[in-house]
């Protein structure tokens, strides 16, 4: 009845407002993933019962939040990123952080070391400490953690494809220095999936990577119960082109396809689901709806843990989000802009509850950022968390007509495309068909062509351009004598250790792997008395190429 | 060249270990767009096999992609490899996350042109259109 009679009285509006109402109708205003925007939102948008379907924050399904107070109770935690050069280099880093009573940033790893690759290997060549610390053996996670306690402190490592490997040389370490594992912290990415379709840094095919996954899921739940051993990847695929509802359906592809395999195996869903994290994107473009795509995130995933996983524990079922800004959306011309897009980027972090955000610095598309663009984008992140009262209210554009509008349409999009890929025999199937991979180009693409276009407006890019010279930014700090030193330091290795041993190890990798998948045959335990006798990151994973092969990827677009 | 014209060939590759291709997978839609026959060679290649795959395919243009900061020598060894395979002709591009003064020195090696992070796809497919009939000419 009530609805009835707003509805009559919109129509009202709206034939008293005709022509200006269709001429900005006619403008077609939609989200990028095709969303189609209205002029206006009223009750009968956000659908009869919003207010019962959201419920409360802190309670099932956790729409409007994790926490009954928000960041009253806890402020998200403003995060940075570093760059490191060699494990020496690490270790004063981290220490220098821990003795400041910080806590040591995720640890950035090169290019060789991501893919399985010791330094000498002829592929590994102009490309050693590049990216981030080489590691080749326990030689240098000893290095890197010398002084350090591990049990005191918690380690982020940005592994993929060895990620089963750097679990294990962390478990090593601790053993060594007498820790006890039930208290190692710590967080691995060990998200392989997003790497075939997004981030390109995979080794061996899907399923054999799949499984390895799963061994370290079982292993942690065993015995490193206060590990976070997986961190879901979503903002990868923005940052490769995808759209908003790719971003979510695939991050969430991903996390079930990891979820059921170890569910299929018999680790219970309460006893790792609370180690999952979701890394996503946080981006200022289509603002309120990104708002609803934390809020959809939240409730499509406890929804899913509780009723097709079986989760128990209301602490599994909450989704913990980590936002970063989107490096793709910032600009070399009017570099300054940037800073712009990062605060109202952080703005709907926030709005959306999220419970980590990272934001890019303005000159990021130049190169290693100076150390000032380093401190405006966590200055930027202390404006907004202490001078605008955005953290006051918890879910504060709950109950808006738009943005509850928004959510329902976010999610029933997100569904749809999740049983596509249901439909296509799940995620697996998803990537190696090569569906994800031109789903994500196509969207690209068609971005691409909206810029190049003017359709879509990029400041200072496509419109209100001011012609001017580029920044002066930091150089590359690369050094080519940092890779001849990891060289002969690996070679040094293989000199010093007992290689009967490391040869038996490896054998024994090999040999379980060659076994099917199942808890019996998990690699964990063979993989870690390998790196006990120094076997090395390369060897380690070629001894499984050997059993798994590599994956090739498909490349029709 | 009587009756049909021979398509502009071009294989776009990613030399390295760098994982990053939205770049070139977009380059690569964009040149398919435009009709040209091409082919992308996937993450992860060494020179050598980018080099054996462009005289193999017969290429007009090989462009690569390389955006962890490897393309000085990664374009030096792809360049030095198609000189000593006598297929000197084939041209060379790069593209990626290059700073501006490495722009000459990639020239100074043998990269015919670089088209940086940003570079519109317009315009990369007019480049070679150009180039490639400059080569058939000659």
């Amino acid at each position: 009845m009530y609805f009835e009679k707003l509805k009559t009285a919109e129509e009202d509006w709206k034939e008293r407002h005709r022509e200006e109402i269709s001429q900005a109708e006619a403008t077609g205003a939609a989200c990028e993933d095709g969303i189609p925007l209205k002029v206006l939102y009223t009750p009968p948008d956000a659908g009869a019962d919003a207010c019962a379907d959201t419920g409360f924050p802190g309670d099932f399904p956790f729409t409007r939040g994790n926490d009954a107070a928000g960041y009253r109770k806890k402020l998200w935690t403003i995060s940075h990123y570093a760059g490191f050069g060699s494990p020496r280099e690490t270790n004063v880093l981290f220490r220098r952080m821990i003795d400041h009573g910080g806590v040591p940033p995720y640890m950035a790893l090169d290019l060789p070391t991501q893919l399985g690759l010791d330094p000498d290997h002829p592929m590994a060549r102009g490309e050693v400490g590049m990216a981030g610390t080489s590691v080749a053996s326990l030689r240098d996670w000893e290095t890197i953690f010398d002084g350090i306690n591990l049990e005191d402190t918690f380690v982020g490592t940005v592994i993929n494809a060895p990620a089963a490997v750097f679990l294990a040389l962390h478990v090593v370490l601790a053993q060594k220095q007498g820790a006890d594992l039930k208290k190692i912290r710590g967080n691995l990415q060990n998200d392989i999936l997003k790497e075939f379709t997004a981030r390109g840094n995979f080794i061996f095919p899907v399923g054999p990577s799949l499984r390895l996954v799963t061994d370290t899921l079982e292993y942690c739940a065993q015995h490193l119960p206060a590990y976070w051993p997986l961190n879901v990847c979503g903002g990868h695929f923005p940052e490769a082109g995808a759209n908003r509802v790719h971003e979510v359906a695939f991050a969430f592809a991903d996390a079930f396809t990891y979820v059921e395999d170890a569910v299929r195996r018999g680790v219970g869903i309460d006893s790792f689901g609370k180690g999952i994290f979701f890394l996503m994107k946080t981006n200022h473009t289509d603002l309120f709806e990104e708002v609803a795509k934390f809020r959809v995130m939240r409730r499509m995933w406890a929804t899913r843990l509780r009723d097709r996983y079986g989760a128990k524990d209301p602490e599994t079922m909450k989704c913990r989000i980590l936002a970063h800004s989107g490096g793709s959306l910032l600009t070399r011309e009017r570099p300054e802009l940037n800073i712009a897009r990062t605060t109202l980027a952080c703005a709907a972090g926030v709005l959306g509850g999220v419970q980590l955000i990272g934001l890019r610095t303005m000159d990021e598309v130049f190169g290693i950022p100076t150390e000032k663009s380093e401190l405006i984008a966590i200055g930027t992140q202390h404006v907004v968390a202490y001078e605008t009262g955005l953290p006051d209210v918890v879910d504060p554009l709950g109950g808006s007509y738009y943005v509850e509008a928004l959510t329902a349409e976010f999610e029933r999009r997100v569904l749809e495309e999740l049983d596509r890929i249901e439909r296509m025999g799940g995620m697996v199937k998803a990537i190696e068909s090569g569906y994800v991979r031109t789903a994500i180009a196509d969207d690209s693409y068609r971005t691409q062509r909206a810029w190049e276009t003017g359709k879509k407006v990029k400041v200072g890019v496509n419109k209100f351009r001011i012609e001017e010279n580029e920044p002066p930014r930091r150089p590359y700090a690369y050094q080519p004598e940092e890779e001849q030193r990891q060289v002969a330091a690996v070679e040094q290795l293989r000199r010093e250790r007992d290689n009967a041993a490391v040869g038996k190890a490896l054998e024994r990798v090999v040999e379980v792997a060659r076994r099917p998948a199942a808890s019996e045959n998990n690699l964990m335990p063979a993989i870690i008395e390998a790196v006990r006798s120094y076997a090395t990151v390369g060897e380690i994973c070629g001894a499984l190429r050997q059993v798994f092969g590599e994956y090739t990827e498909p490349t029709r677009f | 060249m009587s009756g049909q014209q021979r398509k502009i060939r071009v294989l776009m590759g990613k030399p390295g270990l760098c994982g990053h291709d939205r770049g070139i997978v977009l380059v690569v839609m964009a040149l398919r767009d435009a009709g040209m026959e091409v082919i992308y060679s996937g993450r992860h290649n060494s020179p050598e096999s980018l080099v054996e795959a462009a005289i193999q395919e017969d290429v007009d243009v090989l462009g690569v992609s390389i955006l962890a900061g490897g393309h000085l020598g990664l374009c030096e060894r792809t360049a030095a490899l198609l000189r000593e395979r006598n297929a000197g002709d084939i041209v060379l591009l790069a593209g990626g996350f290059i700073p501006p003064e490495d722009i000459p020195k990639l020239k100074a090696l043998g990269v015919r042109e670089v088209f940086r992070d940003g570079a519109k796809l317009g315009d990369i497919v007019q480049f070679i259109e150009t180039v490639a009939r400059e080569r058939a000419a000659a």
